[in-house]
């Protein structure tokens, strides 16, 4: 893709088309380019991000799940999935369109492994949600006030070491007697993590890797929204 | 003269060495611990202001490395047991800390729980290719508040060969008072310490966390054994070269061990490491690939630079279950890293990624462990096993097996597996035609329907109960409808005979 493609002498359908293949190739600046040409040409921010980025992550995730595409691809792809949400998320909120959502998510208190939260957390940007990552060696109360301040739909702890696992049970207590866990969808995730501690625990669901839990959160999100 | 499989040139091995000094001064290390931090500048790092980010500069680095001794002794509650790298290498531990079993009845993984644990140390004690029993899994059932203190009990109860594990700080008290306990006081077990205490302070890539570093200064500053494990993922947390993972691989130990011989210089330690290559299909953790096992070779040439002993989970496995992929990636990584010099492989017992144990994988890693240490031995080159006057002897057309010189060497030259099968197909097919999974179960069976000859006295156990009110029983008993079959004839005359020669010369 490095020729240079003069945007405003294309077609709409065709930069539509250029969104996917650049999403797919992870080219963050042309995706950037290409949603304002389309905002420009006066598509609304819902149809831009509906018909173009989110379409286009469809068959990156496709790709992804049938084994064509590496994680490094996925997250290139993400990454420039974030940078076209930038331009559209203020937008979005603007002119009263669906929003999809935002994600608080941390490695719980007493942990610091945290590349596989990272991951997730580029996934789900990957997937248009907003997400707030509160890092490493997150306590209840810190994940308390990101809650009440940011008003997730989406709330994410992860864990790898065994010892820290069961701090997550520690936190969605906490979340209930601040009465705010009814409002929330709680996945967690983590090597030593089963389904039966997330039941235990009494989270959502349990996602054994960042691309499940992109998956868990759009059903959830999905089925909480009555779609 | 003992020769290794090695990668690097003389050369090479320098520069990664300044490589990982230009890391660790340059780039530096992200320190979460505070006392680390404070450790580290009060011996000349400097602090990167507004960070807690710490430059270890070369100088210093240098000097404290040289203080590191260059042997590591693993202590056992029975001494005889005591193990010391590099001069018993290869020394053959359990890989540990998996929070599954697959069950022995049922063959479906589940949580672990003492019970289980108490069973694996009994295993562990009485299979021979096991120098060191690493607490190979949590356990579920512990009560409230006793999570370090029931997996040390099962583990110690019933295992007098050296235990090591781990556990949060606020374990460490009672982890302490259980050991002195057991040994008759704080000075009995001070003299002869029979746990060593293992952690992964740094993760990677370049960053001290705050409790695991905590134990290893405690440790170290208590003059008990411990030492770390640094754990790079190529790929992930670490370049996606075997050479870059391999030199901030070797940077990160450097960190861990330079701030023990800051807390107490000459305080012996382990280059350990369990470096990996991630999956980039899937992101999986893959520590049965074949990439550990080069990334151990480069290891333990840079250990052998530093004069330190060497190791790691080497010869683990991806596979879920007891097969081929389970043998073949054990065996592949272990026989590289054993050829490269490794002093000591965290291996054994453990399938799918460190995340369940398995009875029949850890009889069969025993069989491995044994043929590793075969070969270990070499040709063991000698005048008297050039044996030229036999070959004289014997002459063309000749036969060696009805020779004494034969008969003396029948049992020793060779090891004899317990495990494999050489039988011809007819007896294999008599013999229930039985693979290596069921050969292993039989033994796992033998041995656990066994009284454990190891097990705390009563008088031990008595003072341990009366101290830990409401601890888990910790016995090893068989799992249900496993009882002892009568071993087979020939093994019993075995050890008749092998009672009488020690009755005789006792």
């Amino acid at each position: 893709m490095s020729e240079e493609l003069d945007l405003t002498k294309l077609p709409t359908e065709e930069i539509v088309l250029q969104i996917k293949d650049d999403l797919y190739d992870g080219l963050a600046a042309e995706v950037v380019a290409a949603v304002k040409e389309l905002l420009r040409r006066g598509l609304t921010p819902y149809e831009v991000l509906t018909g173009s980025l989110v379409a286009g992550m469809d068959v990156v995730g496709a790709d992804f799940r049938d084994g064509i595409l590496f994680v490094p691809e996925v997250l290139m792809a993400a990454k420039s999935m974030k940078a076209g949400m930038e331009i559209l998320r203020p937008l979005l909120v603007e002119t009263g369109a669906p929003q999809i959502g935002t994600l608080v998510i941390g490695t719980v208190k007493g942990d610091i492994h945290d590349i596989g939260k990272n991951l997730v957390a580029m996934m789900m940007e990957g997937a248009g949600f907003k997400v707030v990552n509160l890092g490493i060696n997150v306590d209840a109360e810190k994940f308390i006030g990101a809650v009440k301040e940011h008003k997730p739909t989406l709330f994410g702890m992860s864990a790898l070491l065994t010892t820290t696992m069961p701090y997550m049970g520690v936190v969605i207590k906490a979340l209930k007697e601040a009465g705010l866990r009814d409002d929330l969808i709680v996945l967690v995730g983590g090597a030593p993590l089963n389904a039966a501690f997330a039941e235990e625990i009494e989270a959502d669901a349990y996602c054994r890797d960042a691309a499940i839990a992109v998956e868990t959160a759009k059903k959830l999100v999905a089925l909480k929204r009555g779609v | 003269m003992t020769q290794h499989y090695e990668l690097l040139s003389g050369d090479q091995v320098l520069r990664i060495h300044e490589a990982s000094l230009e890391i660790l001064d340059e780039v530096g290390l992200l320190v979460r611990n505070a006392q680390a931090r404070e450790i580290l500048a009060a011996h000349g790092c400097r602090p990167q202001p507004g960070s807690e980010i710490m430059h270890l500069p070369r100088a210093v680095v240098e000097e404290f490395r040289a203080s590191i001794p260059p042997s590591f002794t693993f202590g056992g509650r029975d001494p005889s047991f005591d193990r010391t790298i590099p001069g018993d290498s290869p020394v053959m531990v359990t890989g540990s800390s998996a929070p599954n079993i697959v069950d022995p009845l049922t063959g479906q993984e589940r949580r672990a729980r003492s019970e289980d644990l108490a069973r694996i140390a009994h295993l562990v004690n009485e299979l021979p290719g096991y120098d060191v029993f690493s607490i190979s899994t949590l356990a579920e059932d512990a009560p409230a508040g006793m999570f370090s203190l029931t997996r040390f009990y099962a583990a110690l109860k019933n295992c007098a060969k050296p235990v090591r594990g781990s556990g949060p700080p606020e374990d460490t008290e009672k982890i302490l008072q259980l050991a002195f306990t057991i040994a008759g006081s704080e000075a009995a077990y001070r003299a002869h310490p029979f746990v060593t205490h293992h952690y992964c302070p740094v993760v990677s890539p370049l960053t001290m966390d705050f409790d695991s570093t905590q134990m290893l200064i405690y440790y170290t500053e208590q003059g008990l054994p411990c030492y770390p494990t640094i754990v790079p993922n190529a790929g992930l947390t670490s370049p996606l070269t075997l050479l870059g993972t391999l030199a901030q691989g070797n940077a990160e130990f450097l960190a861990a061990a330079v701030l023990e011989q800051m807390v107490r210089p000459g305080k012996a330690t382990i280059y350990a490491t369990l470096p990996t290559v991630a999956d980039m299909r899937s992101g999986a953790y893959a520590p049965g690939a074949i990439e550990t096992g080069v990334l151990f070779v480069g290891h333990a040439q840079m250990a052998r630079f530093y004069n330190v002993p060497n190791g790691g989970y080497i010869g683990l496995t991806n596979s879920k279950l007891n097969d081929a992929q389970s043998g073949y990636e054990t065996g592949m990584s272990l026989a590289l890293g054993l050829a490269a010099g490794v002093d000591m492989f965290n291996t054994g017992g453990l399938l799918d990624a460190l995340m369940a144990f398995d009875f029949a994988k850890a009889v069969i890693d025993d069989e491995i462990f044994m043929m590793a240490k075969r070969a270990k031995r070499g040709l063991e080159f000698s005048e008297d096993n050039l044996a030229l006057d036999l070959i004289r002897e014997v002459g063309p057309a000749g036969m060696f097996m009805d020779n004494a010189h034969t008969l003396e060497r029948m049992k020793s030259a060779a090891f004899l597996p317990e495990i494999s099968d050489r039988d011809a197909r007819a007896q294999w097919i008599e013999r229930g035609a039985l693979d290596s999974q069921a050969r292993a179960m039989r033994r796992v069976q033998d041995i656990l329907t066994r009284d454990n000859p190891v097990v705390f006295s009563a008088e031990v156990d008595a003072r341990v109960r009366a101290k830990f009110a409401g601890l888990v029983a910790g016995d090893s008993r068989p799992p249900q409808g496993w009882t002892h079959s009568a071993p087979p004839a020939r093994r019993e005359r075995t050890e008749r005979r092998r009672r009488e020669a020690a009755g005789q010369s006792s």
